[in-house]
């Protein structure tokens, strides 16, 4: 069985049509010795050249906390010949009680030439029945968006972090939402990168005494890495959007001005710092500042509450992890219809 | 388990971030800061919730027992304790934070005084680590503390908040020996606690697998038009464990199986899947349904008792090959103990739902698995097509532990040119579909006693109810005129042959499993 035991290989090669038979015949070797098991069609795909086994090696980390079905493609869509190549193979861990091996199979796909016209096909015909279909997206999406693709999405997973033109790009995704009836749920990696700083800064607010201090927001601070200045922006959005603010004309790429239900200004400002992609924010309310920062030791934020006179208790609490593996993991992790997302883009679309 | 919901409607900002209730700031205190209890469950709980940051920042833990000790001495050790049973790595530096907030206060349980300086030490840690006067009392000391520990709670006003913040008491069990020692215990609790406040811990509900009983049977169609007599045979509930009573001697001598079991845990089981649908997921909704299963449950006079409960006693024999001693020569038990380790009962649910159909619950030390499963046996097929009695009806299997899980038996037909049939075992297991550990059961319940959710704890109705159906079997084995006889079996068996008669009797027989 070396498609199984070889967890970062392609594995087996395959005949297009007969990969179900092979799939079959991979798990009738292992003698029920191993249990696959799928909870999720995840299909990744990409693009980039060589990202194959990349694709393999990520999906094999992540088939160790969510099952699944990958499939697993790379497309060259501008090669002069149309070719299909495929293979199968096994991502195995021993389960959590220590007395299985638990197996996810991965399919992957080179494809080469009419990439579009292939897509849709290479995907319907693999999927397991029944199970939802998350569509990864790596990089920039393209006229014409497929609607026989769209139509068959639960979740489309992206991360507007590598777009070029966030505008024209969620314009995009947003007719293919469009194209299934708004049934697909759009997952920004981009917005999970903030799951854990938004809910740092909001267990501030969770006693309803503190709740007046929203309406004395003045002034926010947000460090974020070269390169993530969309991850700030989107913060600020969901700042905005949940607290009714209006998002003002920015007054630079670097200073954001909202307004308040009152009338009142609120500034954020966005500092490039080396470090995490958000690695710390700071919230004015009056004589109350809030601070969310990432912690020494790296994987830990310190949450901490500071008021003139009053003791300063750091708590730590843990931070996200910037890799392609965790932040699907917690993707995966999660449900709903991430409506606050939307409404968090459409705050501050025009600063994107 | 709708407080989360209220949460986020009035702070914006957690609106999506996770349907989990939510923890408020407070501090608690735990009686019985120095035993077995705090040192296993309690405090590694707390470091858990808090290394997966679902403990707001401003919760403080205060340790009251009798020894001196300082707030490092007490840290120090806690530590040590944590770092053994915690369910993930102790990392120092979360440990280093969080031993911030964790306090040691001497005194006797008797003592008011000792009360007195906590009341003004709560006050203190209020002002200075925001925990807003809210209190969470644990009464993790031997319930003969229990008295002297709330009525000089209430002597200090610590019952009593002011307004905005709360007070709670999470009581241990056992939630008396009978019904009278239940009532009782209940009237000292409300003298200091309305029921409101009152949160009585049964760990067996903190379970993943027992709240997804919930799930299971109502997020699911296609059982709601089976789940009952016209469709059901009888249902199973087993509690089986190799251990004997290791250390617990003094304890169980005074218990047995049927208070230490049957009275709490298999009868919460029982209720999550025998309830009606509740009308809303509000913890007061859950309970009424609960508790109207127990006051349906059919009682037994003294004379069926016999006919109805099997008790017995393991004797010397072997648990995975090794041999172990039986129950009375274990330290500490009486060379001519009458106490059972093992009880099976069949019970019948007089509702209009379950009429007829029969419970079958067994639990018992040193039977030759560990395992908690609830099963769920539906009625044979009419044997008119396949020229075949099928005698193995389909059985849908909810595993409480370990290995959690859920299974269901249908019938296939073999391949081939013969028309076979033979049952197959759909099965499901948490821990391979889901890679994420579950959390352990205090964790849950810990959280949900700092959001004010009393879902998974028993209301004081539910607890009465239970001893009233349990004490009729006690009263008719203590009666020595209509006494059954204790029945042995070997350690390692599956009990003593009379429980195996309980079912065959009807016609059926034990799962196995």
């Amino acid at each position: 069985m070396p498609a199984i035991s070889e967890t970062h290989s392609l594995g087996i090669s395959v005949e297009i049509g007969k990969i179900e038979k092979e799939l079959k015949k991979l798990w009738e070797q292992s003698e029920g010795a191993m249990t696959r098991a799928s909870l999720v069609n995840l299909a990744v795909y990409s693009e980039a050249l060589d990202s194959l086994e990349k694709n393999t090696q990520l999906i094999a980390k992540i088939a160790e906390n969510h099952t699944c079905r990958a499939i697993v493609i790379e497309a060259d869509c501008n090669a002069k010949d149309n070719r299909v190549e495929a293979w199968i193979s096994a991502h195995c861990h021993i389960s959590r009680t220590g007395s299985k091996q638990i197996c996810s199979e991965q399919i992957s796909f080179l494809l080469e030439g009419l990439c579009a016209n292939l897509l849709p096909s290479i995907v319907f015909s693999h999927l397991d029945s029944d199970l939802p279909f998350y569509l990864w997206w790596q990089g920039e999406f393209h006229e014409p968006m497929d609607p026989q693709l769209w139509a068959w999405v639960d979740r489309v997973i992206y991360d507007s972090q590598t777009w070029e033109d966030f505008q024209a790009q969620m314009r995009l995704v947003e007719s293919a939402q469009q194209e299934a009836k708004q049934r697909i749920v759009l997952c920004d990696l981009n917005w999970t990168r903030l799951d854990k700083v938004r809910f740092a800064l909001a267990q501030f607010f969770d006693h309803p005494a503190s709740h007046h201090r929203f309406a004395k927001i003045d002034k926010a601070r947000i460090d974020f890495a070269p390169g993530f200045r969309s991850t700030a922006v989107l913060f600020a959005g969901w700042l905005a959007a949940q607290l009714n603010w209006r998002a003002e004309k920015a007054r630079s790429e670097h200073k954001l001005r909202f307004i308040d239900p009152a009338g009142r200004n609120i500034d954020i400002e966005l500092r490039e710092r080396a470090g995490e992609p958000i690695s710390q924010i700071m919230l004015n309310s009056r004589e109350v500042e809030f601070l969310v920062a990432h912690a020494q030791c790296g994987d830990l934020l310190e949450v901490s509450r500071r008021k003139s006179g009053e003791k300063r208790m750091p708590q730590l609490m843990p931070a996200a992890k910037n890799d392609p593996v965790s932040l699907m993991s917690e993707e995966l992790m999660r449900g709903g219809p991430h409506h606050v997302y939307l409404r968090a883009v459409n705050c501050v679309r025009d600063v994107l | 388990m709708n407080r989360a919901a209220a949460q986020s409607e009035t702070n914006p900002l957690r609106e999506g971030l996770s349907t989990r209730t939510v923890a408020q700031p407070c501090t608690i205190v735990i009686f019985g800061a120095t035993g077995d209890l705090t040192n296993r469950k309690l405090i590694p709980a707390l470091y858990n919730l808090a290394a997966d940051g679902d403990l707001p920042p401003a919760v403080t833990i205060v340790g009251f027992a009798r020894r001196e000790k300082s707030d490092d001495g007490f840290r120090s050790e806690l530590e040590t304790v944590t770092r053994k049973f915690s369910r993930q790595p102790v990392r120092d530096e979360i440990w280093k934070t969080f031993a911030q907030s964790i306090f040691y206060h001497q005194s006797e349980f008797g003592d008011e005084s000792g009360y007195k300086k906590l009341a003004s030490r709560l006050d203190k840690i209020d002002k200075e680590y925001g925990t807003r006067g809210n209190r969470l009392f644990y009464l993790a000391a031997s319930p003969d503390q229990f008295e002297p520990i709330l009525k000089h709670l209430k002597a200090a006003s610590l019952n009593e908040t002011c307004k905005g913040s709360w007070a709670r008491v999470i009581v241990e069990k056992p939630f008396g020996t009978d019904l009278a020692s239940a009532r009782e215990l209940n009237r000292i609790v409300r003298n200091s606690f309305t029921e409101e406040q009152t949160y009585r811990i049964d760990h067996f509900l903190g379970k993943e697998t027992a709240q997804n009983i919930l799930v299971l049977r109502f997020a699911n169609a296609i059982f709601a038009p089976l789940w009952n007599t016209h469709y059901i045979d009888q249902v199973q509930i087993t509690a089986a464990e190799t251990l004997g009573v290791e250390t617990r001697a003094g304890f169980y001598e005074r218990t047995g199986a049927l208070r230490d079991m049957v009275q709490n845990h298999l009868l919460q089981l029982l209720c999550l899947v025998a309830m009606e649908p509740p009308t809303d997921l509000s913890a007061d909704s859950i309970r009424d349904e609960k508790v109207k299963v127990v006051r349906s449950l059919r009682r037994l006079s003294r004379s069926e008792v016999a006919a109805n409960v099997v008790r017995g006693q393991y004797t010397e024999g072997a648990i995975h090959g090794d041999p172990v001693i039986g129950y009375r020569q274990e330290q500490n038990v009486k060379p001519d103990s009458q106490t059972e380790t093992f009880v099976a009962l069949r019970l019948y649910i007089d509702n209009w739902r379950w009429a007829d159909v029969p419970i079958y619950m067994r639990v018992g030390k040193r039977l030759p698995k560990s395992a908690t499963e609830i099963s769920i046996h539906f009625k044979k097929a009419p044997a008119v097509l396949f020229n075949k009695d099928l005698s193995d009806p389909n059985v849908l299997v909810i595993r409480i532990q370990p290995d959690e899980g859920i299974s269901l038996r249908i019938h296939a037909k073999v391949p081939g040119t013969s028309f076979r049939i033979e049952p197959v075992k759909m099965d499901f297991h948490y821990g391979t579909s889901f890679g994420k550990a579950s959390p352990e059961a205090y964790e849950r319940l810990l959280l949900d006693a700092m959001s004010g959710d009393a879902t998974l704890f028993a209301r004081r109705d539910e607890v009465e109810e239970a001893w009233a159906f349990v004490d009729v079997i006690e009263e008719a084995w203590a009666a020595k005129k209509d006494s059954p006889d204790l029945f042995f079996y070997p350690a390692g068996s599956w009990g003593p042959e009379e429980a195996d008669d309980l079912l065959a009797r009807d016609g059926r027989a034990w799962r196995r499993l």
